[in-house]
């Protein structure tokens, strides 16, 4: 009996753990991986592969001599260099409702950016953070360094 | 002798420190360029100290912790950028590419010019291997905007319709509205513009 009821307890959590996935809508994808990179959503941290969908929250870290590149849903494409992290904060593309922003955090490391059309429709809804500063970006193509 | 020694060991003890505290102090170096259409943006660099702007190809600044001001922005050459940016900048992917389609009037039947397009379209999808196409209906600010966002909204049901007919996979589609408020040309308020009422078909 103790068992049974266990058993049930167990399925009603991992159904209430489902929508919780399903909810998350991508927001981004991996265009193009070269070496060790790692994408870590909430607990769950998986090796980066092409295609992998990104969704708000993740943080994508890439190792030695690794790189990644990724194509966001709203046209902004970013580049990772070796042994940097970033994290996605925010990140709302939904036009017909007004809701845009990207808020990124950069950790350190190597990157490089084309903003898209958020950038373009709400300019002052666009923050990444360093350690040393916060960048406010009017659609533009940059580098960030941090070290 | 031993003065010697002990005077070489503090030297040295002053220089490790010297060391890790350089490396221990983080900086950020942001440099802007000109986007693939030759066109250059603005940031804008702030922390605690203040705020610096930057707005010419090449131009760069460092900051050096939050409390200290971002430094006077400075051109680098060329090679420069490249010798130290040019793998990460190899590494940006390719921007996605947006086909603009008109359709007649009230209708969701695509203008002969513009169903001239999808061979193109279909050609992209299948030449960057995409399996992230967005379908984006757009309209004017003419008239109701509900009617005008379910009007945009079913003229991209048609076009996701034609590419998936052509063999593109439904689950690589997206289909969505962005109503008046994503205009290709800015008009005030109840304003005709039928540049504004197309169906985009983004392909990443």
């Amino acid at each position: 009996m103790k068992f049974l009821v266990m058993l049930l307890l167990t399925c009603w959590m991992c159904l209430m753990a489902i929508p919780c996935f399903a909810e998350q809508e991508s927001i981004g994808f991996i265009n193009n991986v070269d070496g060790e990179v790692t994408i870590i959503s909430g607990e769950n941290s998986v090796r980066a592969v092409a295609n992998m969908k990104i969704v708000p929250g993740d943080l994508i870290r890439t190792g030695a001599g690794s790189s990644v590149g990724l194509i966001m849903v709203d046209d902004t494409v970013l580049s990772l260099g070796p042994k940097s992290q970033i994290e996605i904060e925010e990140f709302l593309f939904d036009p017909a409702e007004r809701d845009l922003s990207f808020v990124a955090r950069l950790i350190k490391g190597t990157f490089s950016f084309i903003t898209g059309q958020i950038a373009k429709l709400a300019p002052q809804k666009v923050k990444l953070e360093t350690p040393d500063a916060t960048l406010a970006v009017r659609g533009t193509k940059f580098v960030v360094e941090i070290d | 002798m031993e003065q010697v020694k002990i005077a070489r060991c503090l030297t040295l003890l002053f220089l490790i420190a010297i060391g890790v505290s350089l490396s221990g102090c983080a900086k950020t170096t942001v440099v802007i360029l000109p986007d693939p259409q030759g066109k250059v943006g603005k940031l804008s660099i702030t922390n605690e100290a203040g705020s610096v702007d930057i707005d010419q190809a090449g131009e760069a600044t460092t900051v050096r912790g939050m409390q200290s001001l971002p430094s006077k922005p400075k051109i680098l050459p060329e090679d420069q950028i490249t010798a130290k940016y040019g793998e990460v900048l190899a590494n940006l992917p390719e921007q996605p590419v947006h086909f603009i389609l008109y359709f007649k009037s009230e209708s969701t039947t695509l203008t002969p010019e513009s169903a001239q397009k999808i061979p193109e379209v279909l050609e992209t999808i299948s030449q960057r291997k995409s399996q992230s196409i967005s379908v984006v209906g757009h309209a004017d600010t003419a008239g109701d905007p509900q009617y005008n966002f379910r009007l945009s909204k079913r003229r991209a049901d048609a076009v996701g319709a034609i590419l998936s007919e052509k063999g593109v996979e439904n689950q690589y589609i997206k289909i969505t509205s962005h109503g008046e408020e994503n205009p290709l040309i800015e008009t005030a308020d109840n304003v005709n513009e039928p540049r504004n009422r197309r169906v985009e078909v983004v392909v990443r």
